[in-house]
């Protein structure tokens, strides 16, 4: 017989190619993953035999992850760049997968038709849609692809015994270990061991007349039968998977993965978290839970019996923390690192085969017959028509959510970024991305400049990320506070990284950015703001690295693109046979064993049937339950939710129209009431969570006090509003607040300041910058420093002047010893300092020692992090002493002093006052700072306070601030001996420039309070512009 | 006798043969260069010669501070000539050389003088920027050399110009070892100072030395205002006389200096200023009640003003309050100004809860068209009875035993 041409895996590899062959260059750069795997093609395609990577992490190996995809693009990036690379790379992965299911679906189902059938339905499968289109993990379908090629080569091999297929089987493996770790691990569980079950079951059935006769003993029979054959397949592909990467698991041995779990939706409770369990679970099943039911008939019949079961351990422990089992059945160190995606995925590539057997027989089998007598024709087209429409709306359901649920920001144009890290040596320094997502791999691949941060967090070294349960610190707000935090350690000791440039797209972090002593150069052409820090040495030219043995670097090398060669020149002969029919080839032994479809059976139609109908009703009630939720006007909860979401994403319109409409507020004047107001609360914060407490009056009035936590990026907010809500025509309204009528006394003013530009290099020249251009580090004073303890956190606290006649950007650095002068921690004044002076402006400063700036970070840091705790200190290590270097670099930025304190009063313990703007900048952030003094009018603490709302120009602001409750400080030591400015001792600069220190004016602006402990205290105020003009 | 004689002559000769063999064999132990010159100065070739006396050529070994090196030498009539390499010979210092003949090596030393010629000039000057009073000061540094990069004899004439306002000096500075340096110190006033050098016809660029003024000394302190009333509305602005150093230098412009406001009740108010020629001016706003400002400024640490007194009328005298709406609603006003007017919009006014003695909430409202105007939501303010305290203008009204339904 002649074979044929199996027309439906044509169509299927022409539908594929040109439907996600076209939608890649839509979807893919905007994945969760391919851009990652972009970085590591550049790395490769720049140093093949080098794993050693500079450039994320301060240092890490690409031998932590399978290289061939990777090898694949860099390879084809020397043809046409990196993203031809990419772009090819996916078009073969789509082909592999398509044959691969192909091949799969012949296997498990003995017949050509029904195949074609699957691959048709695998082309639209939504599970391979979102993990290509949403998740971008090529490596990962790329395993997968193969190992479903190499399923039939197993078969073959275990049925048959001829080397051959060994070969085949076992070169097939080795492709796969070389793309993807995971994959032939778990497929060695999920997908080979099933197969050798049916295997057994088809040579117990050979020996026996029906399959009814095929008992245990048969079985065991078979088993010892085949046991050779069995035992040579498993310890050989065990040696090709060790072997193939050795150096990667090398690696892991040598670097074992410290991370902190890093939360994953994949292990969410979906029931809880509704979008983890779409994205996790609603989507990759699909059409597939309606026949669910049919599935797992068909895969617990007998010669399946092991497919069963590996497919319901696999969506049992695809279902992630909705239910505790799959916590219990991995254990909790591997549910924590596992993404449990991975098994939804492998159970909906091995429905695959029997979701085509089921369309065939519905379409053109006894399953189709069996309806049409039982309810006739039509219903059996409107069966097929809502399966059909069901199945189309998904694949497009899911290509559309990368489009109204972006997940990343919108795409950066790279290049003046790349040209800014060019010029003027800027890539002699580390640089940050904020809020670039997952598109700082790009630019990683485009320059040679290196960042702190990076992308593949199984990679770090660093403590102060591993300990840290955040992804990158890129998007660190979106971890809470610890996200935070951790960006904060990094933003107020950046000269331990070399980190200089931060480009920042998120205008989020700008206040953290000030605040931490950073200060703004330019926006670049692609609206990037880059900040950049003073002080900062340059990478030093030579660095550390974790040199691997040269064999291994040859090995990681050659090793992936050798197992493709040898899989193809096993391969290809068979692709040929298959390809062009040229010869006629023995049926193989898997086509032996069809079913007939010819009686499909009564209940399992029933039992689809009722299935179907729950799933219906469940998914009925859960869009009720959704709307309900998303009613804005239905109750007074969701109005007050539906405002503040509103008001969270700046979405003005949409909150204006949950204003009472009777309270007359034109959308103009409050769109106008909200622009005027800005500040911390309402321009930098993030909602984190809400709850309403509803207090009923009548069936039309009610008041509501809500509470709000706020993450800002500088502190956690909690937020108490009194609301009042009215009902008209069934639908809840809000009242409108009132307004400050604060007028400002002048229409047109002036003011007078002194401003300050650096020329930097005054020549265009690539030499280093003339010696003549170089400014002086301007002359600071440490007035006064010591080292207190207060509520079990040690501090320097002191005062800091800048004596010099040019603006100053100070940084603070204090280090603390023991008695025996071994260093304990060091770490830089965070907050609590005005980091720019004006010649002859002083400020209070305070360095707290938090998290990392402890020796042994490793035991300090608590499991909750949190940067507002303090980290406990050994006992048996106390800081007795300490030194502070003071560093002073001349800076014309951030100078607005005109902010003025215009009314205070004291009232039990608090402090009200008014703080007035002067001047002609909007203050955007207005941060107190406190000193509290003994009754010797000696300093004893530093407090901050931010004021939650910004002070427009002329206006007033009020705040209130809560004198700190009782406790003792102790000063540990007050010895200025170990004082540097500059490097130069600060007793000779201060008795050189002011000899005759007068103290009492400064002291006449202490203020005297009531209080056990402190007896006076000193307001300053620092001043944040958000967008200075 | 005649063949006595012969034989003596015989005898001597003899004798003076073997004298002069023995000569001969002196003057092959010492070889003696031909030139004895040990003085060059740099860049001049030099070739150190020696007899030839035997056919093999030793090797010169030579070397100066830079290196060493072995040259081989040349066979000219009858001479070995050794020529020095140009990167030994044109760097000034002493060379040592030696002649490695097996039994007896020759050595010596040549000394390279510098050239008295001036191809380039490296001048350096730091700080660029010091303080006026004499005793603050920066450094020039000039380093002469010649063509070679070597550096110009010891002694040299270095000549330092100055620029300073209305002087224009002139100064010698000798170089010693390498280089010529001066510390300038400042002068008693502040200003531009440009200093450039020349040495032997060649000058340097010109480097600029800012003179800054020295720390402010006391100054004193004025105020203007638009009227005397507390209304909480208009602006005072106080400024400084022209602060100056105590060499009557103006302080440099930015200098910052602190306005502090004791009130009438003890607390301290604040308002900041930068200095522009001298003079620093800071606004604040005016009180809304009436009250007695006493003002110093200081500069921290290191000057300070005399102190000012400024009263603020009162201008809201009276205010009325009406209660409506089951007592929620609470009207405050009018609120007139000492013209009769309606106080200008964002006058605070402060409405203080109390449940019996304590305070239950303080709310704050800005009057609108000299009024304010405060509800008392049912979700904070439960039906009961409260007293109530409103405050504005630094006028208190109390209502007590009010009941809220």
């Amino acid at each position: 017989m002649k074979e044929t041409s199996n027309k439906y895996l044509i169509s299927a590899l022409l539908l594929g190619l040109a439907f996600h062959g076209s939608a890649i260059f839509f979807t893919l750069e905007t994945t969760y993953d391919a851009l990652i795997h972009l970085f590591f093609a550049d790395h490769y395609a720049n140093s093949w035999f080098e794993p050693w990577n500079y450039e994320w992490y301060t240092g890490f190996t690409v031998q932590s992850y399978p290289p061939l995809v990777h090898q694949t693009i860099g390879l084809l990036s020397l043809i046409g760049g990196l993203k031809f690379g990419m772009f090819s790379v996916a078009l073969i992965a789509i082909v592999l997968f398509i044959t691969g299911t192909y091949r799969f679906s012949l296997l498990m189902t003995s017949n050509k038709t029904v195949a074609g059938y699957a691959t048709v339905l695998a082309v639209f499968s939504s599970s391979f849609v979102e993990t290509l289109h949403i998740f971008g993990q090529l490596p990962s379908i790329v395993g997968v692809s193969v190992l479903m090629h190499a399923l039939p080569e197993i078969y073959l091999w275990l049925k048959t015994g001829e080397k051959w297929y060994l070969a085949t089987s076992l070169s097939l493996i080795a492709v796969t270990v070389t793309s993807h770790h995971v994959t032939p691990i778990f497929g060695m569980i999920f997908f080979i061991f099933p197969l050798i079950g049916m295997v057994l079951m088809d040579v117990s059935r050979e020996q026996v007349n029906s399959m009814k006769e095929v008992t245990f003993k048969v079985f065991l029979n078979s088993f010892f039968k085949l046991f050779k054959r069995i035992v040579s397949f498993g310890m050989l592909s065990l040696v090709l998977i060790i072997g193939c990467i050795f150096p990667y698991w090398l690696n892991s041995k040598a670097n074992p993965i410290t991370q902190v779990p890093i939360p994953h939706g994949s292990r969410d409770n979906f029931l809880e978290i509704t979008s983890s369990g779409l994205v996790f679970f609603l989507i990759p099943w699909g059409v597939l839970l309606i026949v669910l039911p049919y599935i797992f008939y068909r895969y617990y019949s007998k010669r399946y019996l092991f497919f069963g079961l590996s497919i319901t351990i696999c969506t049992i422990l695809g279902t992630g923390g909705t239910t505790p089992i799959p916590l219990k059945m991995l254990g909790e160190t591997a549910f924590n690192i596992l993404t449990l995606d991975r098994f939804t995925l492998w159970a909906s590539i091995m429905s695959i085969p029997l979701l085509g057997e089921f369309a065939y027989r519905l379409v053109e089998g006894d399953l189709k017959t069996l309806i049409q007598t039982k309810f006739g024709a039509i219903y059996h087209r409107i069966i097929g028509g809502i399966l059909a429409g069901l199945f189309v709306s998904m694949v497009i359901f899911t290509m559309s959510l990368g489009y109204f649920r972006p997940s990343q920001p919108q795409k950066i144009k790279m290049l003046p970024i790349v040209n800014f890290l060019n010029q003027d040596d800027h890539d002699k320094w580390r640089f940050l991305t904020l809020g670039f997502g997952d598109q700082m791999a790009w630019l990683s691949a485009q320059t040679n400049a290196m960042t702190v941060d990076g992308n593949y967090h199984s990679a770090r070294r660093l403590p102060e990320l591993t300990t840290r349960p955040i992804e990158r610190l890129e998007n660190s707000k979106f971890k809470g506070v610890a996200g935070i935090g951790s960006l904060q350690q990094f933003l107020t000791t950046p000269e331990k990284y070399n980190l200089k440039y931060i480009f920042s797209n998120d205008k989020f972090y700008d206040p953290i950015l000030y605040f931490c002593g950073w200060q703004r150069l330019r926006q670049l052409e692609n609206g990037i703001m880059v900040w950049e820090r003073l002080n900062i040495p340059p990478v030093s030219s030579i660095l550390p690295k974790e040199d691997v043995a040269k064999w291994l670097k040859i090995h990681w090398g050659i090793m992936p693109f050798l197992t493709v060669l040898i899989a193809f020149i096993l391969n290809i002969q068979m692709l040929w046979v298959n390809m062009l029919k040229t010869r006629v080839k023995p049926i193989p032994d898997f086509l032996k064993y069809p079913v007939a479809y010819t009686k499909f059976n009564r209940n399992v139609l029933r039992i689809t049937h009722i299935w179907s109908f729950i799933l219906a009703i469940i998914m009925c009630y859960g869009i009720y339950l959704f709307y309900l939720k998303n009613d804005t006007q239905r109750s007074p909860e969701n109005a007050i939710m539906a405002y503040y979401d509103a008001l969270d994403f700046k979405e003005f319109e949409k909150a204006h129209s949950l204003i009472d409409p009777e309270s007359n507020l034109p959308i103009a004047q409050y769109m106008l009431e909200i622009s005027v107001t800005d500040g911390l609360l309402s321009s930098y914060a993030k909602m984190d969570a809400i709850e309403t407490e509803i207090t009923k009056h009548n069936d039309s009035t009610v008041s509501a006090k809500v509470t709000s936590q706020w993450i800002t990026p500088l502190e956690k907010i909690e937020k108490v509003d009194y609301k009042s809500l009215s009902k008209h025509k069934g639908k809840w309204y809000l009242q409108p607040d009132d307004l400050n009528n604060d007028l400002p006394p002048d229409q047109l003013y002036s003011d007078n300041a002194t401003k300050y530009f650096n020329q930097g290099r005054r020549r265009i020249t690539t030499e280093q910058t003339h010696h003549e251009d170089i400014l002086k580090q301007p002359v600071l004073e440490v007035v006064s420093a010591k080292l207190v303890k207060y509520n079990g956190s040690y501090a320097i606290i002191g005062e800091v002047q800048n004596i010099d006649n040019v603006p100053a950007d100070v940084i603070l650095k204090g280090t603390l010893y023991n008695d025996n002068n071994k260093q304990l921690a060091t770490y830089n004044a965070k907050y609590h300092v005005k980091h720019k002076l004006m010649p002859k402006e002083s400020s209070s400063f305070r360095i707290n020692f938090e998290g990392i700036a402890w020796s042994k970070t490793q035991d300090s840091i608590p499991d909750t992090f949190n940067p507002d705790e303090f980290t406990p200190v050994e006992f048996e290590e106390q800081p007795t002493k300490f030194n502070l270097q003071v560093a002073g670099n001349v800076s014309g930025s951030d100078l607005y002093k005109n902010v003025v304190l215009s009314a205070v009063n004291f009232n039990k313990g608090t402090i009200h006052g008014n703080l007035f703007n002067s001047g002609l900048q909007e203050i955007t952030i207005p941060q107190l700072l406190i000193t509290y003094y003994d009754a010797n009018k000696e300093m004893l603490w530093v407090d901050h306070l931010f004021v939650k709302a910004g002070v427009r120009q002329q206006r007033k602001q009020d705040f209130e601030y809560q004198i700190l409750k009782d406790g003792t400080v102790k000063i540990i030591n007050s010895d200025m001996e170990n004082i540097f400015v500059n490097g130069l001792p600060n007793d000779a600069i201060s008795s050189k420039i002011v000899p005759n220190r007068i103290k009492k004016r400064s002291d006449a602006q202490l203020q005297k309070i009531d209080h056990p402990n402190f007896s006076y205290i000193k307001i300053e105020i620092n001043t944040y512009i958000g967008s200075p003009n | 006798m005649q063949i006595k004689k012969t034989h003596i002559i015989q005898l001597v000769l003899i004798l003076l043969s073997g004298f002069a063999v023995a000569q001969q064999h002196e003057q092959t132990a010492t070889i003696k260069p031909v030139t004895m010159k040990t003085e060059y100065e740099v860049g001049s070739s030099i070739v150190l010669k020696f007899p030839a006396t035997k056919a093999i050529a030793p090797l010169l070994y030579c070397s100066n501070s830079y290196g060493s090196t072995l040259i081989s030498g040349n066979r000219e009539n009858q001479e070995l000539h050794y020529k020095i390499p140009d990167n030994i010979s044109e760097k000034i210092g002493l060379i040592n050389w030696q002649l490695l003949d097996a039994k007896t090596p020759v050595s010596g030393n040549i000394s390279i003088t510098p050239k008295a010629e001036v191809a380039t000039m490296e001048t350096y000057i730091g700080p660029p920027s010091i303080e006026a009073g004499g005793t603050d000061y920066t450094m020039l540094v000039v380093i002469p050399t010649d063509s070679l990069d070597n550096p110009v004899p010891n002694n040299t004439a270095v000549h330092a110009n100055f620029q300073f306002l209305d002087s224009e000096e002139k100064e010698a500075i000798l170089t010693n070892n390498l280089i010529a340096f001066k510390n300038i110190n400042s002068k008693k006033e502040s200003g531009r100072m440009l200093v450039s050098s020349e040495c032997l016809g060649i000058n340097s660029k010109e480097f600029t030395i800012n003179v800054f003024a020295a720390i402010p000394t006391n100054f004193r302190i004025s105020s203007t205002r638009p009227h005397d009333y507390a209304d909480g509305n208009q602006i005072t602005t106080f400024s400084t006389s022209i602060i100056k150093d105590r060499h009557n230098n103006v302080v440099s412009d930015g200098t910052f200096v602190t306005f502090i406001i004791t009130n009438a009740e003890n607390n301290i108010l604040k308002t900041t200023g930068t200095t522009i020629d001298g003079v620093a001016t800071s606004k604040i706003i005016h009180p809304d009640f009436k009250d007695q400002w006493r003002i110093t400024a200081f500069v921290d640490g290191m000057a300070e003003s005399n102190g000012i007194t400024l009263n603020y009328k009162q201008v809201i005298e009276d205010f009325e309050v009406s209660f409506s709406n089951n007592n929620r609603t609470i009207l405050v006003g009018p609120l007139q100004s000492f013209m009769e007017q309606m106080i200008p919009d964002g006058l605070q006014v402060k409405l203080l809860v109390f449940k019996g003695d304590k305070l239950f909430k303080t709310l704050t409202k800005t009057s609108f068209n000299g009024y304010a105007n405060f509800t008392l939501k049912p979700a904070i303010f439960e039906n009961e009875t409260y007293n109530f305290e409103l405050k504005t203008a630094g006028k208190t009204k109390v209502f007590k035993s009010k009941k809220l339904w």
